[in-house]
């Protein structure tokens, strides 16, 4: 499956970017997110746990999150695994950063997501839109970030 | 007073309808465990390891156990290969042990004390996966580079195999005035009965015998399957139980890899062990029906006359083989190709492959559904190209009446033959009944004002009261298909038949006792029939084909002339005369009597109270060489099968605008044979048109590029719903079967196997003027829109 979209934040591409970077801010900006603990040796992999209600599934999923192909303060790629309630999630999102004319910046995603189990087969016309939902909580959580930094 | 022929209420309804029926969720044994099935979320993986330490430490979890703690279990059999080829046979274990081929295929499972600790504790089962690529189409699977699923199937293929004549049938495509050439998609269906699977089994250790409760359409089969082929016991250690059954549909036909799991778990941990389906599992678990791909070629010259008829199939059969998948595409399709038609060149070749999908096996009409598709639409396409009208096309290529018994060309039916018809007259009856002269001029005045409304016939035959033991073990089926009947007139004059076949709505405890009333003169109450345990009732291969009437009805009857017999000699006897001047008779009142011969004041009531049953069963005067006891058992194996045929016609509207199909008339008359309960056989037609229509308009699995079936529940699978339907107007000729004496054919899949394409030619029909030819099932709005948009376009087919 796969979903695209753009977010317009009205800071700098500077401030956007390192917002991005900020582990603290993806772990809180993702719903659902209960645990997000760096792995070992790891600058760029977190060991996460999100709580996810899509269709009749609902549960907890532990996982993986990891940041790659970082090409500062443009773009990178964000990866997603988890499984549980006999489902496995998987997908990526590449974020890319573009200065808008007249201030603020655009954020343009494009995401791939696998889902595996139970969860592809309840509900699949739901999932797209609460897929779409989950990445509007996200960059609207962001944008508050960057509004009200820690 | 007969009741043979008469709509007599069900004599199981009041139980159904009070809730008091027990179906196996009801059934609770102490001590009872329960289990949940570790299911494979990918279509193709390789199982690299299995780590249940975690679900074993949950508190009231039993014990764990994968497919290596099984290896001792036979893998299940697959005992209808398809016949005279080499089929490349891989069928499932209880659990997969080194590889899976589909999403849900079973690889752990967890033994608790109740069913959601079970559910809960199966969660924790660790696996690790290798993930393959996956293929998921029946023709994809076959080209080269495609992921392979088994090492002895080359390019994914089960087998090779074909029917017909096929130089002949390039011929005469050849020498035609016309040929028409489509691709046609019979989409996959689930079944989606009310009542999912379930089973329960208990071992006693001490003499080695299990008690099987199981949601089984043919209880002595899966036994038959149990002992000889799976557990290597013999017959008396399993007893298999097939409690009231929700619906079937064909697929609680089949062994099933839980059903081995429970059983053998029952064993492992010594106390019984329930399993009951979720609906989840249900959609990925249980057999799917259907999946075809196929290109069809038909010739005809110019007045109409077919002049042959190609067919190349796919079929898609799963990940693995449930038990008659390879059957069911080939002998039951492939010999079905001529449908109600003299057609003198046919020629069908299958190809079974093997996919990431779920197993796919029969679908009620099985086979039978699939062919009638094909050739009713390619019938639609030679009218469509010639210009004539459909109806002319049939009647044009019709097996005459006066043909009978007809045997199509080319040996497609492999020696059998059309047992009786008149095609003609049904389509007459459905015509009148519909006003189709009337129709056409309404049809054309809509046009004028924009509104599409079509008609669509379908003028099927089908095969039914699958049998011939002989002849289907010519066609690969590795057992036999004669059915048996016992038959007790006990000492107060009630009769009990115990049956092999068994009963999941189809009303066997009325029919059978409606024949039995008629033929003993006893009264329906008097009257009980039993099936559905192996323990009680004779073998029996089971409720499939429509064939429990056309073969296990016989085998009754066959008891009832032998119980006659013996009815009269115990007369004899009393009335001290000689055998043959005493007869049974019923009499205008309905009541068996035997009677001297011209004396009708020397005569005497069977079946009541101290009388002939009384006199039987007591056995206090009988003569030294009779034994006591009105008891017969009789068996029966056909010499053919039956073939029932009929007209239906359906009147759509197709919405302009927005693509939606609207039915607004369904007609049809179907020719069972000699109908024994006209009320029965109309519930059979009405479940099964509104099944038939549903694969037409709305039901369709769907799975993704990965192989996950994305249409898994009931908010994402669409089943056919009332208010979607209108009333359907039946209509009924009788024509006997002459191959068996009670001139009975089988009526338990008409309407699937009819209705599809009466819809979609319907659907057609109504988008002819924009040169539509064809459509693609499932009909759904956004097709049918995209269709006439792009027709509307300047577009052709």
């Amino acid at each position: 499956m796969k979903l695209e979209g753009t977010y317009l934040f009205g800071e700098t591409r500077e401030q956007v970017w390192s917002t991005l970077m900020d582990p603290d801010a993806i772990s809180s900006a993702i719903p659902g997110v209960e645990e997000f603990v760096p792995l070992e040796g790891e600058e760029y992999a977190w060991r996460a746990i999100a709580k996810v209600k899509m269709a009749a599934v609902s549960g907890r999923f532990p996982g993986q999150v990891q940041m790659s192909e970082i090409q500062p303060p443009t773009s990178y790629r964000l990866t997603v695994s988890g499984e549980g309630q006999g489902s496995i999630i998987s997908g990526s999102v590449v974020m890319r950063l573009e200065e808008k004319d007249g201030g603020g910046t655009v954020l343009h995603w494009d995401a791939e997501a696998n889902i595996s189990g139970k969860l592809a087969r309840i509900g699949q016309r739901l999932i797209k839109a609460a897929a779409n939902m989950m990445s509007k909580r996200f960059f609207g959580n962001l944008a508050r970030q960057i509004r009200a930094p820690a | 007073m007969a009741v043979v022929g008469k709509a007599v209420k069900r004599k199981e309804d009041p139980r159904l309808i009070t809730g008091e029926a027990r179906y196996l969720e009801d059934i609770k044994l102490p001590g009872m465990t329960h289990i949940a099935i570790l299911r494979s979320p990918h279509a193709h993986a390789n199982i690299v390891s299995i780590n249940s330490e975690r679900a074993a430490a949950v508190p009231g979890v039993i014990g764990v156990f994968t497919g290596q703690d099984f290896m001792d279990v036979n893998p299940l059999p697959c005992p209808w290969p398809a016949g005279g080829v080499d089929n490349n046979l891989n069928t499932p274990r209880a659990l997969e042990v080194e590889k899976v081929t589909h999403v849900g295929a079973g690889v752990a499972v967890v033994v608790a004390e109740d069913r959601a600790t079970a559910q809960d504790a199966v969660e924790l089962v660790d696996v690790e996966w290798e993930v393959l690529p996956a293929v998921t189409d029946a023709e994809e699977a076959t080209f080269d580079g495609a992921p392979q699923l088994h090492e002895n199937a080359p390019n994914n293929v089960c087998m090779e195999w074909d029917c017909g004549d096929q130089s002949g049938t390039d011929a005469a495509l050849g020498s035609s005035d016309v040929v028409v050439k489509q691709r046609l998609r019979n989409q996959r269906l689930i079944p989606t009965p009310m009542e999912t699977r379930g089973c329960i089994a208990q071992h006693e250790a001490v003499n080695g015998e299990y008690t099987i409760w199981m949601t089984s359409q043919a209880p002595h089969v899966h036994r038959l399957l149990f002992t000889a082929f799976i557990f290597g016991v013999p017959e008396n250690k399993v007893r298999v139980i097939s409690p009231q059954i929700g619906g079937g549909f064909g697929a609680k036909i089949f062994m099933y890899p839980e059903y081995v799991l429970t059983t053998a778990l029952s064993k492992k941990v010594g106390r019984p062990v329930k399993w009951v389906e979720t609906r989840s599992e249900n959609y990925i678990a249980t057999t799917h029906g259907r999946d075809h791909v196929t290109d069809v070629e038909v010739g005809a010259n110019r007045d109409g006359t077919i002049t042959g008829l190609k067919v190349r199939t796919y079929a898609n059969l799963g990940g693995t083989l449930s038990t008659v998948a390879p059957g069911i595409p080939t002998t039951l399709y492939g010999r079905m190709l001529s449908g109600a038609y003299k057609l003198p060149n046919i020629y069908c070749h299958v190809t079974g492959v093997y996919t990431n999908t779920g197993m796919v096996d029969a679908y009620r009409g099985a086979g039978r559904p699939e062919a009638t598709y094909v050739v009713e639409r390619a019938v639609d396409l030679v009218a469509s190209e010639l210009g004539m009208d459909p109806v002319e096309v049939r009647r044009k290529n019709f097996v005459p009446a006066d043909s009978f018994p007809y045997e199509p060309s080319g040996n497609l039916l492999n020696g059998l033959s059309y047992d009786s018809g008149n095609y003609d007259k049904a389509l007459d009856m459905a015509l009148e009944m519909t006003g189709y002269e009337d129709f056409r001029a309404e049809q054309a005045a809509a046009r004028a004002e924009g509104r599409y409304l079509g008609i669509g016939l379908s003028t099927y035959i089908e095969i039914c009261g699958i049998a011939p033991s002989a002849w289907m073990f010519g066609e690969g089926w590795g057992a036999a298909l004669w059915e048996s009947a016992n038959v007790r007139m006990h000492i107060t004059g009630d009769v009990v038949v115990t049956s092999g076949s068994q009963s999941h709505g189809q009303g066997h405890e009325t029919s059978i006792a409606q024949l039995v009333a008629d033929e003993l003169g006893v009264s329906m109450d008097q009257v009980h029939v039993q099936h559905s345990d192996t323990l009680g009732t004779p073998f029996g291969y089971g409720t499939y084909g429509s064939r429990s009437t056309a073969v296990g009805g016989v085998a009754v009857w066959r008891s009832l002339q032998r119980i006659k017999e013996k009815a009269r000699a115990i007369a004899a006897h009393e009335f001290e005369a000689n055998v043959d001047d005493v007869e049974y008779v019923v009499n205008d009142e309905g009541v068996g009597v035997v009677q001297v011969k011209g004396s009708p004041d020397q005569s005497k009531v069977v079946g009541e109270f101290m009388g002939i049953a009384t006199s039987a069963a007591g056995g206090w005067d009988l003569p030294g060489d009779m034994e006591p006891f009105l008891d017969e058992t009789a068996y029966y194996d056909p010499p053919d099968c039956t073939y029932p045929f009929g007209t239906h016609i359906c009147i759509v509207e197709v919405d302009a605008e927005t693509g939606n199909v609207g039915i607004k008339r369904y007609i049809a008359v179907d020719d069972v044979g000699k109908v024994i309960n006209p009320m029965i056989v109309d519930g059979q037609v009405h479940g099964g048109i509104a099944q038939g229509v549903a694969q037409a308009l709305w039901e369709g699995a769907q799975y993704d590029e990965n192989g996950q079936l994305v249409s898994g529940s009931m908010m994402d699978y669409a089943i056919p719903r009332a208010d979607l339907l209108p009333s359907f107007e039946l209509g009924r000729t009788e024509t006997p079967s002459p191959n068996n004496p009670l001139g009975v054919k089988g009526a338990g899949e008409t309407g699937t196997i009819a209705a599809t394409p009466a819809v979609v030619n319907a659907v057609v029909d109504a988008l002819s003027h924009l040169n539509v030819r064809h459509i693609d099932m499932p009909l759904t709005p956004s097709r049918v829109w995209e269709t006439i948009q792009s027709r509307s376009n300047g577009g052709n087919s």
